[in-house]
């Protein structure tokens, strides 16, 4: 079960608020209405109304280490992928490996092919079952009607399930009624040139809207400043309809993409439409009902290498109730995927056709405990094809000293369930394999315990820390088996660091926010074991990162924004440490039309972000030029 | 180390409480709280067109019609907040109040009537805000919408604010769900 906390759908942030969560309990921390004149315009648009609930359910009081990246902060950064807006959370590292492909985690083990990151679009998961990780390259949304994007850094299996293992990102759009009339967006760059439009409407007491867009990418290069074949050209398209009343809410969306990326050899074709339904209602008890199904296929073909059709269902429900000290949700889920992979002679999936299927149930408990403590337990049962049934329980205590200022502590286990690769995999395609299946392969485990502390001092002044301790068991590792190599369990290992981010307003017209993650890792085998590159397929993670920002609005009608970030080096393969330095300046020539211009790498450093030296891109200056059009 | 906490949050707890006189200012946030708190904030990022409020000391005045409960929770708010420009509420009951208005609230009660108040406003430069689906079509610069999930957010319509000659500032603008720049 994996709730999207939307605006739109009251039963999910109320399963967020009580989970992950908890909503401050009765009296004690809600904010008093004479705070209400100190906040700023922002923050007034999302204090919730408490005078039916009688509590807020403001995600900032969720008891987890969350960075919630705001549609402003996604339009000043000059984003034109998601990708590129998820840099702007500070617990996640974000890493460019070309033009398209990204590695991007929460809290170590990043990989082009991370599998420890659930990744969330309206609710609808977007993780491949083939490797549980992410293609990026065709991941996309008209980043102009994204309402928010939620990063939650640390293990979120109770709510979410097996592979919420070391984060979820949650991407939510805005809803329909939100995004009416027309919305064009027309730029061009010395790396692309790309468009957008939408247009929405009421219709039958409800309101709609339509997107479509596209982006040509060109190719970058590499360090000797000859092309890396990874331009690529990407079409979508889709639209949402949202109707709603004080009790209900009913949503349906869809979209489809089409797509070609070059590499070296024919290039690779993704493409994919998926459909989605969802209902919300409030109880007459004052329970909260939500009910979710959706349906996904993609279709994606590395000439040469694999080619798969993957189709999935997915159902899910949960429900919301307050019993005395009790604040309680339970819910279930069903998901079915089923995939057709055409195999190559360099490698194989086998069973080359596999129907997978993930079955939950879940339950959590908030507790009062006094005026100023909440205890939430909650424990998710949730089974799959590969490794049967696993439990993901989670405790957590937060404790509210006075108004805005949060201290918490939680204990968690979650994992990363087998996915394809790690049970079907073969190579090369045909016997004799050097690696072969094993069918045997565990989900990967780990144990957390998480200390932090969030405050918002002043209105302008406010900031979070968090303190984690993993402990990792059963890690991939690549060991001798079924007369060959195969994948293992055989790799263990502890990680242990901080994450904190902090924001303040300095003058009305001036704000600097930023934040860094310092961690370490420590790897070892299973005693009495091989590995044979497994370590090294893990992650490669540097020991921290750091970021800042800063957005001036210089008159009423000129904004000027400036991101820098620093990576520290990552060891194998070695990527030197990196600053960048991004900035966009934007100018509303009339309140309906603006012009922005956007420059990446302000400084020209070439520098890379991942990959193997020579082969790997690096990054130089590029600038964007963009004309944003809503009458 | 427990006991020591608990009484550092006690006494939190006990200062929190102390510094807060009014009755008004504890119990749950309601609606009407949520939108006296925006139109205590709006006129910080509108410019009226001069002399209206060119010195720094001068009040500015939010007439309130046909809403006592957001008049209530404004009056209680110009009572305790303490700094910045001087907040005046007044009743409005037809369109000679609007006389040195800068801000006008209209309740939902009152949309029937709401448009000659409306005219009335746009034509003494006052800013109007509204309550309901719909005002904008009026002719209302600044309209609350409550979302279903509980939050009060706002749209703004430019048109009628250039009318009034009234400058809305970008942040404004930015907040707000929906910007019209013709009245919709």
């Amino acid at each position: 079960m994996r709730p999207t906390i939307r605006r739109a759908a009251p039963v999910v942030a109320a399963a967020l608020a009580s989970a992950l969560a908890t909503a401050p309990s009765f009296g004690a921390v809600q904010m008093v209405r004479a705070d209400l004149a100190d906040l700023s315009l922002e923050q007034l648009s999302n204090v919730v109304v408490t005078s039916v609930s009688r509590r807020e359910e403001r995600l900032a009081d969720a008891p987890a280490s969350i960075y919630v990246i705001t549609s402003q902060e996604i339009r000043a950064s000059g984003a034109t992928t998601l990708p590129e807006a998820l840099r702007l959370a500070p617990n996640l590292d974000v890493a460019r490996a070309d033009a398209v492909q990204y590695a991007i985690s929460a809290r170590g083990f990043n990989n082009v092919l991370a599998n420890k990151m659930l990744v969330l679009i309206d609710g609808r998961t977007v993780y491949t079952p083939l490797f549980s990780g992410v293609f990026w390259e065709a991941q996309d949304v008209l980043l102009r009607d994204v309402e928010r994007i939620e990063v939650i850094s640390g293990p979120g299996g109770t709510l979410w399930g097996a592979n919420a293992m070391n984060g979820v990102i949650n991407v939510i759009t805005k809803s329909a009624r939100d995004t009416q009339g027309l919305d064009v967006s027309i730029g061009s760059g010395n790396r692309e040139t790309s468009g957008g439009a939408r247009f929405g409407g009421a219709f039958a007491g409800g309101y709609y809207r339509f997107y479509a867009k596209s982006a040509d990418r060109s190719n970058s290069e590499n360090a000797a400043g000859s092309d890396i074949r990874d331009s690529s050209q990407l079409m979508q398209a889709g639209f949402r309809a949202d109707w709603d009343d004080a009790q209900r809410t009913f949503t349906i969306q869809a979209d489809a993409y089409d797509g070609s990326v070059d590499q070296i050899g024919p290039s690779r074709e993704i493409s994919g439409a998926n459909a989605l339904v969802r209902y919300a209602r409030k109880l007459s008890d004052g329970g909260r009902l939500h009910v979710q199904a959706y349906y996904d296929r993609t279709d994606r073909f590395h000439p040469n290498t694999f080619k798969e059709t993957l189709e999935t269902a997915d159902l899910e429900l949960q429900h919301a109730f307050k019993v005395g000290m009790h604040q309680l949700v339970w819910g279930g889920g069903y998901r079915r995927s089923r995939d057709e992979i055409d195999n190559y002679p360099s490698q194989a999936f086998l069973p080359d056709r596999k129907t997978l299927a993930w079955t939950n149930l879940f339950v959590q408990d908030q507790l009062s405990l006094g005026s100023q403590v909440d205890l939430t337990i909650g424990l998710k049962a949730e089974h799959n094809t590969y490794s049967g049934q696993e439990w993901l329980p989670s405790a957590r205590l937060a404790w509210r000293p006075a108004n805005d200022r949060l201290a918490w502590a939680a204990l968690s286990r979650a994992i990363r369930a087998p996915s394809r690769i790690d049970r079907d995999y073969y190579q090369p395609g045909q016997p004799p394999y050097a690696i072969t299946g094993n069918e045997t392969f565990e989900s990967e485990v780990a144990n957390v315990a998480e200390l932090g502390y969030r405050a918002t001092l002043t209105p302008s002044l406010s900031y979070s820390a968090t303190a984690f301790y993993s402990d990792y068991d059963k890690l991939r590792s690549v060991g001798p088996g079924n007369g060959a190599l195969i994948l293992r369990n055989d790799l263990e290992g502890t990680e242990y660091g901080i994450e904190a981010w902090g924001r303040w307003q300095v003058v009305p017209s001036f704000a600097l926010s930023g934040g860094f993650v310092a961690m370490h890792q420590k790897i070892e085998l299973a005693p009495g074991t091989v590995d044979f590159g497994g370590r090294a397929a893990l992650g490669n993670d540097p020991d921290g990162w750091m970021k800042l920002r800063a957005a001036w609005t210089v008159t009423r009608d000129i904004d000027l924004d400036v991101f820098l970030r620093y990576y520290a080096a990552r060891p194998n393969p070695a990527v030197p440490s990196y600053t960048a330095v991004d900035a966009r300046v934007a100018w509303r020539v009339t309140p309906a039309f603006e012009l922005s211009l956007a420059l990446q790498n302000l400084f020209d450093d070439k520098h890379a972000e991942w990959g193997v030296d020579p082969a790997r891109p690096v990054f130089q200056r590029s600038a964007f030029f963009k004309a944003t059009w809503r009458p | 180390m427990a006991p020591l906490i608990h009484r550092v949050a006690a006494l939190a707890l006990v200062l929190a409480t102390a510094c807060v006189p009014a009755r008004a200012q504890d119990g749950p946030i309601t609606e009407e709280s949520i939108k006296a708190a925006f139109l205590y904030k709006f006129p910080g990022f509108v410019d009226w067109p001069s002399p209206a409020l060119e010195r720094s000391d001068e009040p500015v005045v939010i007439g309130v019609y046909g809403s006592d409960d957001v008049g209530a929770e404004l009056l209680s708010l110009s009572a305790t907040r303490k700094g910045g420009r001087p907040l005046v509420v007044k009743s409005v009951r037809n369109t000679e109040g609007l006389k040195d208005t800068h801000v006008l609230f209209i309740g939902a009660k009152e949309r029937s009537r709401a448009p000659e108040m409306i005219r009335a406003a746009q034509h003494a430069g006052v800013l109007t805000v509204t309550d309901w689906d719909g005002a904008l079509r009026m002719g209302s610069v600044i309209n609350f919408v409550t979302t279903p999930d509980g939050r009060v957010r706002f749209e703004i319509s430019l048109e009628p604010a250039e009318k009034s000659r009234l400058r809305l500032s970008s942040r404004l603008l930015a907040v707000a769900q929906q910007v019209h720049s013709v009245r919709p």
